[in-house]
């Protein structure tokens, strides 16, 4: 055994990272707090998609006449195909609402000071990919909610000044929805994507482990800051428990609510009541308060200061002071947000019924 | 960078080349360097952006596609025909769907044929007989019989469509 690993060892140099890796030290408070798991579990989540992704690839038929068939043959025909898609569909969810529990999470604990910014920034654009995947994998099925989510979601993006008009027709590769439109999205959705998210998700983690976590917040957390727990078994092990907790949960809801899959799209419904998923309900509800010329106002500028004031955060928020609680501002500009995404999404669900 | 920042080298290994101790003959190779990569880096990355916008704005192919025969469409009132025609869409031969409303201004001599896409955000408007008006069950834009913008989020009249008529057969260009 211990020759193997030399001989490995010898060629590789490996076994010097990789030990420290496991043995890296912890700090006490982040054992076996939930908080401290879900990045941890976004990452398993990520794992979950690739992996039920992967298997997704061979059967789905990235064509506008083949799609629609090859997913209703997975859900329906193919031997536990309901359970792959299922668990592809519905950890698309969890994983949303992990990341965003997760970049809460480092939001309250002041995690994106000095010097942790970058770490911050990889986590805003990986926020943003995460809905780029949303937004690309809800066409694929190629039925009606995906079809005339991606119409009206492509044509939201043509409301930006002077160049609208390209962008819509690039990201449809074409003036309409077609079969380039189908093409660009599968592409982006199981090539650009998923390349781009593994290798922010390596940076963002290499930036952890060069500057360890965040000092803590809570006094009784303080009066544990110097004892220390190797990251192998100890945390590896909170996060297992917690990602087979998401595996069965997302086992289980696959197995009660099959993966929805509607009519096939058809270019000429007029009562087909467009709608996107349910993390982009609240934008999409918010566009109906907002007609005409001041449509770019919730289309473009409220996204872009939104996304702008996430990547300057660390920037503008340079105090000493980490106590949620004695930063009234952040706090309070926080919970406005969450109050706007939760009454909005709700005024949309309440009109969907 | 400068000389003194290279790391000391372990006698037993070797020494640094005199090149690399020379600031000279570093800024030389650095400013080559910093060239050649810009050069590659655009000769990559031009036409690769073009080869992904491909024939996105390219305007698409206009079809003429049959709406009915004269005797076919009322002289009176609005006809919503969903039109399909085969035509290419990228490489694919595919049959394109799509929704016109079609109706006359001097009882039936001539028709006008509005595409049913509406211009905000391209849901298809239906056409309401009793109101007498195109509603856009998407967020309630309104337009006239002959497509102009009554209320709600549309910035622009429906889209009028080129229309000919055949040995009694009316066509509409897509
Ligand atoms: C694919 C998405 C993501 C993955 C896989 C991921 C993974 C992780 C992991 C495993 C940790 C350490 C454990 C923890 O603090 O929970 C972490 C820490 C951190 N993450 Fe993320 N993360 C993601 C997205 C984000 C987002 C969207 C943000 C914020 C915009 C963010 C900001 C941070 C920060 C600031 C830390 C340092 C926390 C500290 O030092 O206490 N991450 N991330
Ligand atoms: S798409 Fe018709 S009103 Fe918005």
């Amino acid at each position: 055994m211990n020759r193997t690993f030399q001989w490995i060892d010898e060629r590789t140099g490996l076994s010097g990272p990789i030990r420290a890796f496991f043995n890296y030290p912890v700090p006490k408070y982040v054992h076996r707090n939930f908080l401290y798991t879900l990045g941890g579990l976004t990452l398993i989540s990520f794992s979950l998609q690739v992996i039920t992704g992967i298997l997704l690839v061979f059967y789905y038929d990235p064509s506008t006449e083949g799609a629609y068939n090859s997913v209703d043959y997975i859900t329906y025909i193919l031997p536990l195909g309901w359970l792959v898609r299922g668990i592809h569909h519905y950890g698309a969810s969890a994983m949303v609402i992990l990341i965003s529990l997760h970049m809460l999470r480092t939001y309250y604990y002041s995690a994106y000071k000095k010097p942790r910014e970058i770490n911050w920034l990889t986590g805003v654009l990986l926020l943003f990919l995460v809905l780029a995947f949303g937004f690309t994998g809800y066409l694929l099925p190629w039925d009606q909610k995906g079809y005339w989510a991606t119409k009206v979601g492509t044509e939201i993006a043509g409301s930006v000044p002077m160049m609208g008009a390209y962008i819509t027709k690039i990201m449809r590769g074409g003036a309409d929805l077609g079969q380039a439109t189908l093409t660009r999205f599968y592409a982006t959705h199981v090539m650009l994507l998923p390349t781009a998210v593994a290798l922010l998700i390596a940076v963002h983690i290499f930036q952890l482990r060069f500057h360890g976590m965040a000092p803590p917040i809570t006094e009784r957390a303080k009066a544990q800051s110097k004892k220390f727990l190797p990251f192998f078994p100890y945390w590896v092990v909170t996060d297992l428990i917690a990602g087979l907790g998401l595996l069965a949960l997302l086992v289980y809801i696959s197995y009660i609510n099959r993966a929805p899959l509607e009519f096939p799209a058809d270019p000429t419904s007029s009562n087909y009541l467009p709608r996107p998923e349910w993390y982009f309900l609240f934008f999409f509800q918010l566009l109906k308060y907002f007609p005409g010329k001041l449509e770019p106002v919730i289309t473009i500028a409220i996204p872009l200061f939104i996304f702008g004031s996430m990547l300057l955060l660390p920037f503008i928020d340079t105090s000493e002071e980490r106590r949620p609680w004695h930063k009234p501002v952040t706090t309070l500009v926080s919970i406005f947000y969450i109050v706007v995404i939760l009454v909005f999404t709700y005024l949309a669900m309440a009109e969907f019924g | 960078m400068a000389i003194s920042d290279l790391p000391p080298l372990d006698p037993e290994k070797g020494e640094w080349d005199e090149k690399a101790l020379s600031r000279r003959d570093f800024l030389e190779a650095a400013v080559v360097f910093g060239t050649l990569a810009g050069a590659g880096a655009v000769a990559v990355s031009v036409p690769s952006m073009r080869f992904l916008v491909g024939k996105s704005l390219e305007p698409p192919v206009a079809q003429w596609v049959e709406l009915g025969k004269v005797s076919d469409l009322s002289a009176n009132d609005v006809t919503r025909v969903n039109y399909s025609v085969r035509g290419t869409d990228a490489w694919r031969e595919v049959t394109k769907r799509g929704t016109v409303y079609v109706y006359s201004d001097d009882g039936g001599e001539s028709f006008v044929a509005l595409d049913g896409t509406c211009t905000h955000l391209g849901c298809i408007v239906q056409w309401h007989d009793d109101e007498q008006k195109y509603k856009c069950p998407c967020h309630a834009g309104f337009f006239t019989r002959e497509g102009e913008v009554i209320s709600g989020p549309p910035p622009r009249p429906l889209r009028e469509l080129p229309v000919k008529t055949e040995n009694g057969v009316v066509f509409a260009e897509i």
